[in-house]
């Protein structure tokens, strides 16, 4: 069984029910011991700026916020795609927490070390 | 501290060390938190969970199996789970 685990998500606030259900299963991969990154990329690296996801709360759902602060402290990653934050000039020392800035090699490498990975 | 009762060919009644009701919470929020509170019992020692999630029946047998935690008895929305041996 593999123990690494990918969540790739490229919605923000123009879809935050599939932002949050990502978040929802890269919870799941983190709680059962996998190594868990969260891939930001296109709308998606907005949320990797502190506040922004501060009003996301969808129904039945704990808050985004939460949701992002728990699998980091659980301790998951969350990679955002550099030119995608770069596009939509987004500032890179308002990062939340465990997020770090990436270019495509990063990504290639994780998924490429016997990782599973599933898309929002 | 409950009780949780014996079934038929299963080891002797235990006593959960800890017990949580998770209500409707499921999927990853489910585990996450679960985990934690795993992890903070000494090895071997039991916990009683419950969890009305319709996802529970199939992702706690899963989440023990990736894990090493031991589902001792499950009976949805109720569950015994021992801590595993390892850190």
């Amino acid at each position: 069984m593999t123990k690494r685990f990918c969540v790739s998500l490229t919605y923000a606030k123009n879809d935050t029910d599939k932002a949050t259900v990502a978040f929802v299963v890269a919870n799941a991969a983190v709680a059962s011991d996998k190594e868990s990154i969260v891939f930001l990329s296109t709308e998606g690296v907005r949320l990797a700026q502190k506040g922004y996801a501060d009003d996301i709360h969808e129904q039945g759902f704990a808050p985004l916020r939460e949701l992002m602060a728990n699998f980091v402290k659980a301790g998951g990653k969350i990679y955002v795609c550099s030119p995608c934050f770069k596009k939509r000039g987004l500032d890179e020392n308002k990062l939340v927490d465990g997020a770090v800035v990436v270019g495509g090699a990063k990504l290639v490498e994780f998924l490429s070390e016997n990782a599973a990975s599933v898309s929002y | 501290m409950s009780h949780f009762p014996a079934t038929p060919g299963c080891a002797a009644e235990v006593s959960p060390r800890e017990e949580w009701d998770a209500g409707t919470m499921g999927c990853g929020e489910l585990v996450l938190e679960l985990r934690e509170k795993m992890l903070a019992l000494r090895p071997g020692e039991y916990f009683r969970l419950i969890a009305r999630d319709p996802g529970a029946p199939e992702d706690l047998p899963a989440w023990c199996r990736m894990t090493g935690h031991r589902l001792a008895q499950a009976n949805h929305p109720q569950y015994l789970i021992e801590r595993r041996k390892e850190p």
